[in-house]
């Protein structure tokens, strides 16, 4: 059975729906990529199974199913909980980052400190053995110079540490699915390959199932083992990334796929070329 | 050293420009150091490098945003390096520029018609029929609807922000625009139509870009030359295929291996990369080695190591 199921998930912003009918699995230990343009629906999406969208908006989940299997062997509708269930299912079972680690870490606390925090609050440790834990954290996502890094304060930070701290964050409870909303949009190309490979190399170590938000096609044909397409708040096209990338059957797919610079596509051309835009996009 | 500039006749050149700026305290960011190159008629020299590398720094030197600290810029031959602003003010008609962000680059309770026309006003480049009859035609040259002339920024999509945001641009008919970051807000499906758009513009008016980006695979794209901005220098110079194909320094090589390919056939096992790019800020009097550069064939001219 898979680790997560949403079934017929729609969600509305008063008289716009933003989520419409949307419904896909995540097995356990893969990546299920969710990729589309602005205003898609895919971090609505992200955000209705974490049950965070309701929180401050007038966002209304008006139908559909969110399936979560327990380490138990139950599945749970997360649909169905209320806030205290949700708060033990966040952090331990589903985690999420965020594009911006700036926006996510407190400001005023050293970053070790918002690690421990994590682990006490959702496993009951001792303020010792939570410092413990966010040390081996540190050495999880591979930040050097861990001893002085874990009293930094996030100003004191890059963004690629940053992020590697808000990792730490989201995988120190062990939860098994992990969602990763635009993870490495913020980042430079460089520290964007680093991160991704971190977390690629992190699922084989703890084998958590990851949801992949993001708009770069050329990120998830890196990392994602099945996709999902996302346009317009509904789902056009899912699919392995073979299948995808190499035999798209919607046009919305192909007209996205024929937007896409992918580098060494140039190789033997004598000057600049426009893109061959497909499916209504020309 | 070998010189960075290649050919005869350029529209642009500039010679060993940098440019510092201060921090708070005694330090200072070297944003721009001995930078030397060439823009010819009609082609696109894409500028690539990660954040804070001096792109934009150098993009703004080059149309006199900032003044430079060292060096010189020539336009077509002509020194602007100290020319002050009324004598630049001819000169803005041959350089224009995009960025990154069309909401904040137009005025949100003017008309677009008005933003669009506003340059000749300024310049009295045109009497105010004939500014309305340009600007329609712009509009009508960027893809846009004549009619939404009177609209307001608000009213518009990203992409056809950037399309009222390019038709200013080319108001005055310039013979370089520098474009900076105009294509990196927008979605993919919007960013392919717009950069289309700059080829076809480039083709019809014979203009040449200063296109800086970050991202490899829209350069690939759009340039004819690129330069591999580092650290403040230019680490590599040379044609796309040079550059793409052939890249010689290992910055260069380290950015190129970064870059996700769109093709999971493609999909690479490679090493984890570690490090990050160093300060650019230095205590006073303290400063970056100028690297020199050596040309590896013509036009391929690469920092040494």
């Amino acid at each position: 059975m898979a680790l997560l199921s949403v079934k017929d998930l729609t969600v509305t912003f008063d008289d716009f729906t933003a989520v419409n009918s949307v419904s896909f699995e995540v097995e356990p230990g893969e990546t299920l990529g969710i990729v589309g343009e602005s205003g898609s629906g895919k971090s609505v999406t992200a955000l209705s199974v974490m049950r965070l969208i309701e929180m401050g908006t007038r966002a209304k989940i008006t139908r559909g199913q969110v399936l979560l299997e327990m380490p138990d062997g139950h599945s749970l509708d997360l649909l169905g909980q209320d806030e205290p269930t949700m708060r033990s299912i966040r952090g331990n079972q589903i985690a999420m980052i965020f594009q911006e680690p700036l926006t996510s870490l407190n400001p005023v606390y050293p970053v070790g400190e918002q690690i421990a925090e994590a682990v006490r609050i959702h496993e009951g440790l001792s303020r010792k053995a939570s410092l413990i834990r966010a040390r081996e954290m540190f050495d999880l996502v591979r930040i050097p110079e861990a001893e002085k890094r874990i009293g930094q304060y996030p100003h004191e930070m890059s963004g690629g540490m940053r992020q590697r701290v808000m990792i730490a964050i989201g995988l120190c409870c062990g939860p098994r699915l992990l969602i990763a909303d635009e993870p490495t949009t913020a980042l430079d190309v460089t520290i964007q390959a680093q991160i991704l490979g971190l977390i690629k190399q992190l699922q084989l170590e703890t084998g958590t199932a990851m949801m992949l938000i993001t708009h770069d096609m050329g990120v998830i044909a890196e990392v994602a083992d099945r996709v999902v397409v996302m346009n317009q708040s509904e789902i056009v096209e899912h699919g392995s990334v073979e299948q995808i990338f190499h035999y798209p059957s919607e046009p919305y797919t192909r007209g996205l796929l024929s937007a896409v610079p992918k580098l060494g596509s140039m190789t033997g051309q004598d000057g600049p070329q426009p893109f061959d835009l497909a499916g209504g996009l020309a | 050293m070998t010189s960075l500039v290649t050919g005869q006749d350029a529209l642009v050149e500039i010679q060993r420009v940098s440019k510092k700026f201060p921090t708070d305290g005694k330090a200072q960011v070297h944003a721009v150091t001995e930078v030397s190159l060439k823009i010819e008629h009609g082609e696109t020299l894409a500028v690539v490098g990660e954040s804070g590398c001096g792109k934009s720094t150098l993009a703004n030197l080059i149309i006199r945003l900032h003044d430079a600290d060292n060096g010189k810029i020539l336009l077509k031959g002509q020194d602007i390096t100290n020319l002050n602003p009324r004598e630049m003010l001819v000169h803005r008609q041959t350089m224009q520029i995009i960025f990154q962000d069309p909401l904040a680059s137009l005025d949100p309770r003017v008309r677009v018609g008005t933003s669009v026309a506003e340059p000749m006003r300024v310049h009295k480049a045109a009497t105010k029929e004939a500014a309305l009859e340009r600007t329609r035609q712009l509009f009508e040259l960027v893809g846009l609807q004549p009619a939404m002339m009177n609209n307001y920024p608000h009213q518009f999509s990203g992409g056809q922000r950037q399309r009222v945001c390019i038709a200013r641009a080319l108001a005055l008919n310039p013979e370089l625009v520098i474009a900076d970051e105009a294509v990196s807000a927008l979605d993919v499906s919007v960013q392919a139509q717009v950069m289309n758009l700059m080829l076809k513009l480039q083709q019809e008016l014979g203009l040449s870009y200063l296109f800086i980006s970050h991202d490899l695979a829209v350069v690939e794209r759009i340039a004819h030359r690129v330069a591999v901005m580092y650290l403040g220098q230019v680490v590599e110079l040379g044609s796309r295929e040079q550059v793409f194909r052939d890249p010689q320094h290992s910055y260069t090589k380290r950015l190129l291996s970064a870059v996700p390919i769109a093709d999971p056939r493609q999909r690479t096992s490679r090493p984890l990369l570690t490090g990050e790019i160093p300060s650019p800020v230095w205590p006073a009097g303290e400063g970056p080695e100028v690297i020199n550069h050596v040309e590896v064939e013509p036009g391929h001219i690469v920092a040494e190591e």
